[in-house]
C-alpha cells in the first residue's frame, strides 16, 4: 500500500472541527491535529476562551491517539485580521473579519504552514464542499459549458445543511487552496455532526457552539472597538426632518441599516440610514420603506473568483451570512468593479461587506459592497 | 468503558467528608439565622458559630477572637497583604494568590533551591528596615516540599526584636500559607511561632470558598471588606455559619488522623513512585526528598507531553494535575517549575500526583498500572513519530 496521505486538521475545539479529525482518522488518513493561535485580547471582565478551546482541542486528538501541534498565528492575525477590521470600521465601512481569517489565516498561513511541516491536505470543520470540475460538468451541464471550464479545478460548493453554510466566508479562497483542503462535514447537517461526534464519545459533543467575536469570546463588536476608538460625540439626525435627535458617542460604532442601541427613547424604531464620518453624524429614520435603507443596485469592488470570472448574465446572490440566495444580472461596472441589478431589492446593504456569488449551488466569488 | 475514577488530585480539591456535610446541612435550613439577630433562635445559631470557632481556635492553639472567617485561601492572603502597607518578602514559589499581591507592594522576591526549599538565611538576607510582612507557605502545592516555617519564623523575631532595641517601631509580620499540608502537618500557630496563618476548608475535605486568617494579638490589619463590622471589623458580612460549621468539623477530622494519614499516604506514595521508577528510570522526581508532604508525587518524563499523559489518563479515570498547564508558545509555564530550574522541556513534560482520603491501596495500585501502560504507549507513539 502507498504511504498514507498526510492530513493537517485546524482544530478549534469544537464540535464540529473534532469530527472532522475523528472522520479522517477512520477514513485511513495520516491525521495531525493543529490549534492556530490566534491574536485575543482579554476585555476586562470578559476572558478569551482560547485556552479552553484549545485543551479541548488537544483533549480529543489524544483521545483519538493522533499528534497535536499548535501553530502561532498571533502577530499576522492581528496584523491581517484585527488591524485591518479596525481600520475598515475607521473609514465609516462594517468589515467582516471571518472572511479576511479564511482568507489571510486559515488558507493562506495555516494552509502553507502545515505543508512546509509536511503535510499533504490540510482539512477544517467549515460546512461547505470541494468538488472538481468534472463534477460540477456533470451535474451543471449549462453553466459548465458557459464558462468554459478547465477540466481539474477545484470549486467550492454548498453545505448539504443550508442553515449552517459558511461559503459566504470562504469565497475569498483560491482554487489552489480548494485543491489542497477536505471540507468533510460539508455533506452532513449540524445535528448529524452533534449525533456522530456523540457516537463516537467525543469530549467536544455537547460543547456549544461559539459567539460572539472569535478573538474576544463573548462581547459585541462595540465594546472591542471601544478598547481602539475613543468616544467622540456626534448628533443622531432624523433624515427626514434634519432634526437633531440625540447624542451617539461615536459615528464608527454604527452600521448601515442597525436598528439597536440608538437610545432614542420609546416609540418607534429608528434605523440608521447612513453616517458622515467626517462631520461624525448619523442619520436615522423610522420609515423602514426608506429609499437608504433598500438598494435595487449593489456595486462591488475588490473582486474575488475562485476560478474564472462569470459571464455578464443572471446569477445567485448573498448579501450576508445566511441571507437566502436571491437572483440579480451581473454587469460590469467601472475599474474593474461590478454592478448587480437585484430583482427585489435588499435591505441594509453596508459598505465594506461581502455579497457573494453563485451559480447553482457553486460559490464562484464575489466581492466587497463600495 | 466505563472507568472507576481514580482521583489523584487532593492537592487542587478535596471532597467534603459526610460527617462535615452533615454538620453543617441544618444551617442551611431550620437554623438559617442572622448570628446577629436578636432572638433566642438566632441568638442559639451565634452561639454555635462562636463555639465553631472556638473548636478552629482550640485546633491550631488560638484564641477565637484572633481568627476571621473568610472566604476562603485566597481571601485571607488578601487580607494579610492589603492590611499592611511598606514592603514585603516572599519566595518566587509562591501560589499566584501571594505573588500577586506581593506585586502591589515594594517587594524582595526571594530565591527558591532546586528542591523548592526556601532557607531561613535567604528570608534574612532579604529583610529590609522597611519591610512589613513576610509570606512563605507552609508547603508548595506543586512539589509539596515543607518550609522550615519555625526557622523563618525566628529570623523575623530576631529582626522584630533588633528594631526595638533600636527604638524602630516599623512592625513586621510573619504570614503562613498553610493551605497545602494541613492535613498532615501541625498548624499550631505557637509550634509554628508565625504572626498570621491563613488556613483553607476546601484543601481538608471541608467546604469551599471558606477560609480563615488567624492574627496574632500584636497584629493590626486594615479591613478590606467594610460593612456591619464583623468578624472583629475586619470582614463585614453576614456570618458564614455553616461553612465555619463545617470548617470546623473538617479540622477536627483532619487533626485526629494526621499522623495516621501522613504515614499511609506515605507508603502509598513511595510505592506508586517506586512503581514509576523502576519502569522510567529516566523520570525526574522534583521536591524535597525529606521535607515532602507524604502526598505529594512530582514527575516529569523526558519527550513526553504532561499535558497529553492527562488526557490519556483521564480517559482511563485516572485524574492527575499538571503544573504546566498551556501548551501555547506564550502560555504561562508552571512557574514553580521555573524557579526550581527546570528545564522547560521537563517542565512541560510533568505531572503532579496528589493523593488523600480517596487513595485506597486498590487505587494507587490499579493507578500505577494504568499509568505505565499510558505511559509506555506514549513513548512508543512519540518514538514513530520522530521517524
Amino acid at each position: 500500500m502507498s504511504k498514507k496521505l498526510k492530513v493537517y486538521v485546524g482544530m478549534s475545539g469544537g464540535v464540529d472541527s473534532s469530527l472532522v479529525t475523528a472522520l479522517l482518522v477512520e477514513q485511513g488518513y495520516d491525521v495531525t491535529g493543529v490549534y492556530m493561535k490566534n491574536w485575543t485580547a482579554d476585555l476586562p471582565g470578559v476572558k478569551c476562551p482560547w485556552a479552553e478551546d484549545l485543551a479541548d482541542a488537544k483533549r480529543v486528538a489524544v483521545q483519538l491517539g493522533i499528534d497535536f501541534k499548535v501553530f502561532d498565528f498571533e502577530k499576522q492575525y492581528k496584523h491581517v485580521v484585527v488591524d485591518y477590521m479596525i481600520d475598515e470600521y475607521k473609514k465609516g465601512r462594517t468589515p467582516n473579519p471571518d472572511v479576511m481569517c479564511n482568507q489571510e489565516v486559515k488558507f493562506k498561513l495555516f494552509l502553507d504552514a502545515a505543508m512546509e511541516d509536511g503535510a499533504d491536505m490540510i482539512a477544517t470543520g467549515h460546512y461547505a464542499k470541494v468538488v472538481d470540475s468534472s463534477w460540477y460538468m456533470v451535474n451543471s451541464k449549462k453553466e459548465a459549458d458557459t464558462h468554459n471550464l478547465q477540466p481539474t479545478t477545484y470549486h467550492l460548493q454548498c453545505a448539504v445543511d443550508e442553515n449552517k453554510d459558511q461559503t459566504y466566508f470562504l469565497y475569498r479562497i483560491t482554487a489552489q487552496a480548494l485543491s489542497k483542503t477536505l471540507f468533510p462535514i460539508g455533506e452532513f447537517t449540524k445535528p448529524q455532526v452533534r449525533k456522530m461526534a456523540e457516537k463516537r464519545g467525543l469530549t467536544t459533543a455537547v460543547k456549544k457552539d461559539s459567539q460572539g467575536i472569535c478573538f474576544v469570546g463573548q462581547v459585541g463588536i462595540r465594546d472591542f472597538l471601544s478598547l481602539y476608538v475613543d468616544p467622540k460625540p456626534g448628533e443622531i439626525i432624523d433624515k427626514q426632518s434634519g432634526k437633531v435627535l440625540g447624542r451617539h458617542d461615536g459615528a464608527i460604532f454604527y452600521t448601515f441599516g442597525q436598528r439597536h442601541g440608538l437610545d432614542l427613547g420609546g416609540g418607534m424604531p429608528y434605523y440608521v440610514v447612513g453616517k458622515d464620518m467626517d462631520k461624525n453624524e448619523i442619520y436615522v429614520t423610522t420609515d423602514l420603506n426608506d429609499d437608504n435603507l433598500w438598494e435595487k443596485t449593489i456595486n462591488l469592488t475588490d473582486l474575488h473568483w475562485i476560478n474564472l470570472a462569470p459571464k455578464d448574465g443572471k446569477y445567485k446572490i448573498r448579501v450576508r451570512h445566511r441571507a437566502p440566495l436571491v437572483e440579480a444580472v451581473l454587469s460590469p461596472g467601472d475599474d474593474n468593479t461590478l454592478k448587480l441589478d437585484l430583482n427585489q431589492p435588499e435591505r441594509a446593504i453596508a459598505p465594506g461587506q461581502s455579497v457573494v456569488i453563485y451559480d447553482g449551488d457553486i460559490c464562484l466569488g464575489g466581492g466587497i459592497i463600495t | 468503558m466505563n472507568y472507576e475514577t481514580i482521583y489523584l488530585d487532593h492537592a487542587a480539591a478535596t471532597p467534603m467528608d459526610a460527617r462535615v456535610l452533615s454538620a453543617m446541612q441544618p444551617y442551611f435550613s431550620e437554623k438559617f439565622y442572622n448570628p446577629s439577630s436578636p432572638y433566642l433562635p438566632a441568638v442559639i445559631t451565634r452561639r454555635e458559630y462562636d463555639d465553631a470557632k472556638h473548636k478552629i481556635a482550640v485546633l491550631i492553639g488560638a484564641k477565637p477572637a484572633e481568627i476571621i472567617i473568610t472566604a476562603g485561601a485566597t481571601e485571607s492572603i488578601n487580607l494579610a497583604f492589603n492590611g499592611v502597607d511598606g514592603h514585603v518578602v516572599v519566595p518566587n514559589i509562591e501560589h499566584h494568590s501571594v505573588l500577586a499581591n506581593a506585586m502591589n507592594h515594594k517587594n524582595t522576591i526571594v530565591q527558591s533551591d532546586k528542591r523548592g526549599l526556601i532557607s531561613a538565611e535567604s528570608i534574612k538576607l532579604a529583610i529590609r528596615p522597611d519591610t512589613r510582612l513576610v509570606s512563605v507557605a507552609l508547603a508548595n502545592n506543586e512539589l509539596g516540599t515543607i518550609q522550615p516555617i519555625r526557622d523563618i519564623a525566628e529570623v523575623v523575631k530576631v529582626e522584630r526584636e533588633s528594631r526595638l532595641i533600636k527604638g524602630d517601631k516599623t512592625p513586621i509580620y510573619f504570614h503562613c500559607d498553610a493551605s497545602q499540608g494541613a492535613t498532615q502537618l501541625d498548624v499550631n500557630v505557637a509550634r509554628l511561632g508565625v504572626d498570621m496563618l491563613t488556613l483553607n476548608a476546601g484543601k481538608i475535605y471541608g467546604p469551599k470558598q471558606v477560609g480563615l486568617l488567624w492574627l496574632a494579638s500584636h497584629v493590626k490589619l486594615k479591613a478590606q471588606i467594610v460593612g456591619g463590622g464583623q468578624e472583629n471589623g475586619l470582614r463585614s458580612g453576614t456570618e458564614n455559619v455553616a461553612g465555619t460549621i463545617g470548617f470546623a468539623r473538617a479540622l477536627e477530622l483532619v487533626s485526629e488522623h494526621r499522623k495516621y494519614e501522613s504515614e499511609r499516604l506515605m507508603k502509598l506514595r513511595d510505592s506508586l513512585q517506586k512503581t514509576l521508577f523502576t519502569a522510567f528510570p529516566d523520570v525526574t522526581i522534583s521536591g524535597h526528598k525529606k521535607h515532602r508532604l507524604t502526598s505529594h508525587l512530582h514527575m516529569s518524563f523526558p519527550k513526553l507531553d504532561g499535558e497529553r499523559l492527562i488526557f490519556l489518563l483521564e480517559k482511563r479515570g485516572v485524574l492527575v494535575a499538571t503544573g504546566s498547564a498551556c501548551a501555547a508558545n506564550n502560555g504561562t509555564r508552571s512557574h514553580v517549575l521555573s524557579a526550581i530550574g527546570l528545564k522547560p522541556e521537563l517542565a512541560d513534560a510533568s505531572i503532579r500526583i496528589s493523593l488523600g482520603h480517596l487513595s485506597t491501596t486498590e487505587h494507587i495500585e490499579i493507578a500505577g498500572k494504568i499509568m505505565v501502560e499510558e505511559i509506555k504507549n506514549e513513548y512508543q507513539r512519540v518514538k514513530l513519530c520522530q521517524k
